[in-house]
């Protein structure tokens, strides 16, 4: 709802080009103002119903169960290493097959459920190497795909 | 007719050569293996190959294409089966039936009957690709920018509609891809919208990356943040399709190729609308309805055969009118304008033998299913035994290629990673991905088309409403969106129920 109001409010504040007498019905801003409008409309609405089914149920929000705590934790490190993967390391002028080798290689190590289900804490050596392999021997084999054989460039 | 049969025949000589066949098979392989994956869709292989593709001819890419879409969809039969998760939305209707049959022992007959499916589904979608997308081509000659407006309008309305289980939400993702749309220069004064002074904003967002954020990227986040990865059932009987079957159920293969093909003429209305509406239908007029769930046959044929012959109906708006039938088509409408094919009503005019290759295409398509089918299903089920911690980082990887190698620009990247962290959260709260796509394609067509007809009728919205076909459009759009209001809802019931109940007193009076 506040999307479709800024976008509203954004398009009615929008050059309508009467410098270089357009017709007006051709303004850049008619669309994206109709768009807004039925934004709101459908935001309120959305808004509505969940007001209308949660109404009177102001119960205290439970405390996250470990279970549930540790799946957030998982996504929030899945969205950390996705993120520092683009923002961080990509077009810092390190090759692809690097950043994607370190990208894949901490991806097995961080995320492998196996191990910690196993209680293994640590990292050890051999498994660093694995995945260290696993992770160099893609990256490599999708620059060597791309640049090479279909010509393409990497980031 | 004839010409028709000439271009066709055209068509399939152009393929009789060993580098389009090898492309052909390839994009299957590719398609099948991506398929078998839970959760990696058609939309991102189509995606991904089009990057690949781009020093490709263009019939040789858009048959690599054709063939990886078809085949994502018969792969992913093969995880429902023997998972019970669908490996594409579209196979969600086959788990029931394909993994009660797998339970029993029975999953190589699962696989084979879903192959036999799957190749009789897609051959009659093609009978109406051939039949239909030249006849509609000739009627698109017809549309004006009033049309264009209503049925840009229709697409996303029926979209937002049909896909997932609230409309409000289908719709409010539909309008928010028409607005990411007009993000960037306009079509008619190149001025800038909402691109807040940031030149990288002027182009636009390109709809590969934010297909590869919305069903790409986000399904890695999924998969890596939920690390559940369930058994793989054996195969010990033969996977050979059964076409003896077939011929049993030819009512059930007959019924859900017709439905699964009026789903595919839907713009937006993906293959899963289409395995279900063929599901139901079958359950429906069925012998065997209490087997449903439990290992039916019928039900198996029928939701393999509607999803599959909905693929190449969905060709049939994208190519005569520019309107992508589902998610997947919308990339490869991207591609064939990419590759210098402008899919639309001036698709006969400018190249009239198009349409014909995109038929040889399609049947090509078929045909590698039924080799992979027959030949290659056991070690294609060994993919699913990767674990998902290894795969999807991997899968990452070449999102990130897909989304930066069209433009070679960083900013691809960067609205492929926030459309895909967006989808990944608006998916957790039930918004479905396809309106939203469909918007983006159609927020260009809605935008000119509004203000040229707004200049040609001079500012009058007349023209919207009583030109003979733009009234149908907006009949069936404003009909369809009215009916959520529980008020207009109960007063078509009403008034349905009345006829019905007159009609019935007027014939037990005739009687």
């Amino acid at each position: 709802m506040v999307l479709g109001i800024a976008i509203l409010i954004g398009s009615l504040l929008m050059d309508r080009l009467e410098e270089q007498d357009i017709n007006p019905y051709t303004i850049p801003g008619l669309l994206p103002a109709l768009l807004g409008i039925a934004m709101t409309a459908l935001g309120f609405l959305v808004f509505i119903r969940k007001w209308t089914r949660f109404k009177g149920v102001v119960a205290a929000r439970a405390p996250l169960s470990v279970d549930k705590r540790t799946a957030m934790n998982r996504m929030l490190l899945v969205l950390g290493i996705c993120v520092i993967f683009c923002a961080g390391l990509l077009g810092r002028g390190l090759p692809y097959w690097l950043t994607g080798g370190v990208f894949v290689t901490a991806c097995i190590l961080l995320l492998d459920n196996r191990r910690r289900a196993a209680g293994e804490g640590r990292f050890t050596s051999g498994k660093i190497v694995r995945a260290a392999v696993i992770g160099f021997v893609a990256s490599i084999a999708i620059t060597l795909v791309f640049e090479q054989i279909f010509m393409i460039r990497l980031p | 007719m004839f010409e028709g049969l000439s271009h066709l025949g055209t068509a399939w000589a152009g393929f009789m050569n060993i580098h389009s066949i090898l492309y052909g098979l390839g994009g299957a392989f590719i398609g099948i293996v991506v398929g078998v994956i839970p959760g990696l869709s058609a939309t991102l292989v189509v995606a991904l190959l089009t990057t690949l593709t781009l020093k490709v001819d263009t019939n040789n890419a858009i048959l690599l294409l054709m063939c990886s879409y078809v085949g994502t969809l018969y792969g992913g039969s093969r995880t429902a089966i023997l998972l019970n998760i669908p490996g594409t939305a579209a196979n969600a209707a086959s788990c029931a039936d394909g993994y009660a049959l797998a339970k029993r022992g029975e999953a190589g007959r699962a696989i084979g009957i879903a192959t036999s499916g799957a190749f009789t589904g897609t051959l009659f979608g093609v009978l109406c690709l051939a039949t239909f997308a030249p006849l509609l081509a000739e009627v698109a000659l017809k549309f004006g920018a009033f049309e264009f407006f209503w049925l840009a309008l229709f697409g996303v309305a029926m979209s937002g509609m049909i896909v997932g289980d609230d409309p409000v939400k289908g719709w409010l993702m539909g309008v928010l891809g028409l607005f990411v749309s007009q993000i960037g220069q306009d079509g008619l004064y190149a001025h800038d919208r909402f691109t807040f002074g940031w030149d990288q904003l002027a182009g636009g967002i390109d709809l590969i990356p934010a297909l590869v954020g919305a069903f790409g990227l986000a399904e890695v986040i999924t998969s890596l943040a939920n690390p559940l990865q369930q058994k793989v059932i054996d195969v010990k009987d033969s996977v050979l399709p059964r076409f003896r079957e077939v011929a049993q159920y030819w009512r059930t293969v007959l019924r859900s190729g017709v439905v699964g093909v009026f789903t595919g003429l839907l713009p937006g209305v993906g293959e899963d609308t289409g395995a279900w509406m063929s599901y139901a239908a079958a359950k429906a007029a069925s012998k065997e309805r209490d087997q449903f769930g439990k290992g039916s046959i019928d039900g198996l044929m029928a939701a393999e055969t509607g999803d599959m012959s909905s693929i190449p109906a969905h060709l049939v708006p994208c190519l005569s009118l520019g309107i992508p039938g589902s998610a997947p088509s919308a990339v490869l409408m991207a591609a064939m304008i990419i590759h210098g094919v402008q899919p639309g009503p001036m698709l006969m005019v400018t190249h009239p033998q198009f349409i014909y290759d995109v038929v040889a295409m399609t049947t090509l398509a078929t045909i590698t299913i039924l080799i992979f089918g027959l030949f290659f299903i056991r070690p294609l089920i060994y993919v699913l035994r990767v674990p998902y911690v290894i795969l999807m980082p991997i899968i990452f990887l070449l999102c990130v290629v897909g989304a930066y190698a069209g433009a070679s620009r960083l900013f691809d990247v960067y609205a492929m990673l926030f459309v895909g962290v967006g989808a990944f959260f608006l998916r957790l709260r039930g918004y479905s991905m396809a309106p939203f796509v469909l918007g983006m394609v159609l927020g260009g067509i809605l935008d000119k088309s509004l203000r040229r007809g707004l200049v040609l009728s001079d500012g009058s919205l007349g023209p919207f409403f009583t030109r003979p076909i733009c009234m149908v459009f907006a009949t069936v759009t404003i009909f369809t969106m009215l009916l959520y209001i529980p008020v207009f809802r109960s007063a078509v019931n009403k008034i349905v129920t009345l006829c019905v109940s007159s009609v019935r007193a007027l014939f037990a009076r005739t009687a």
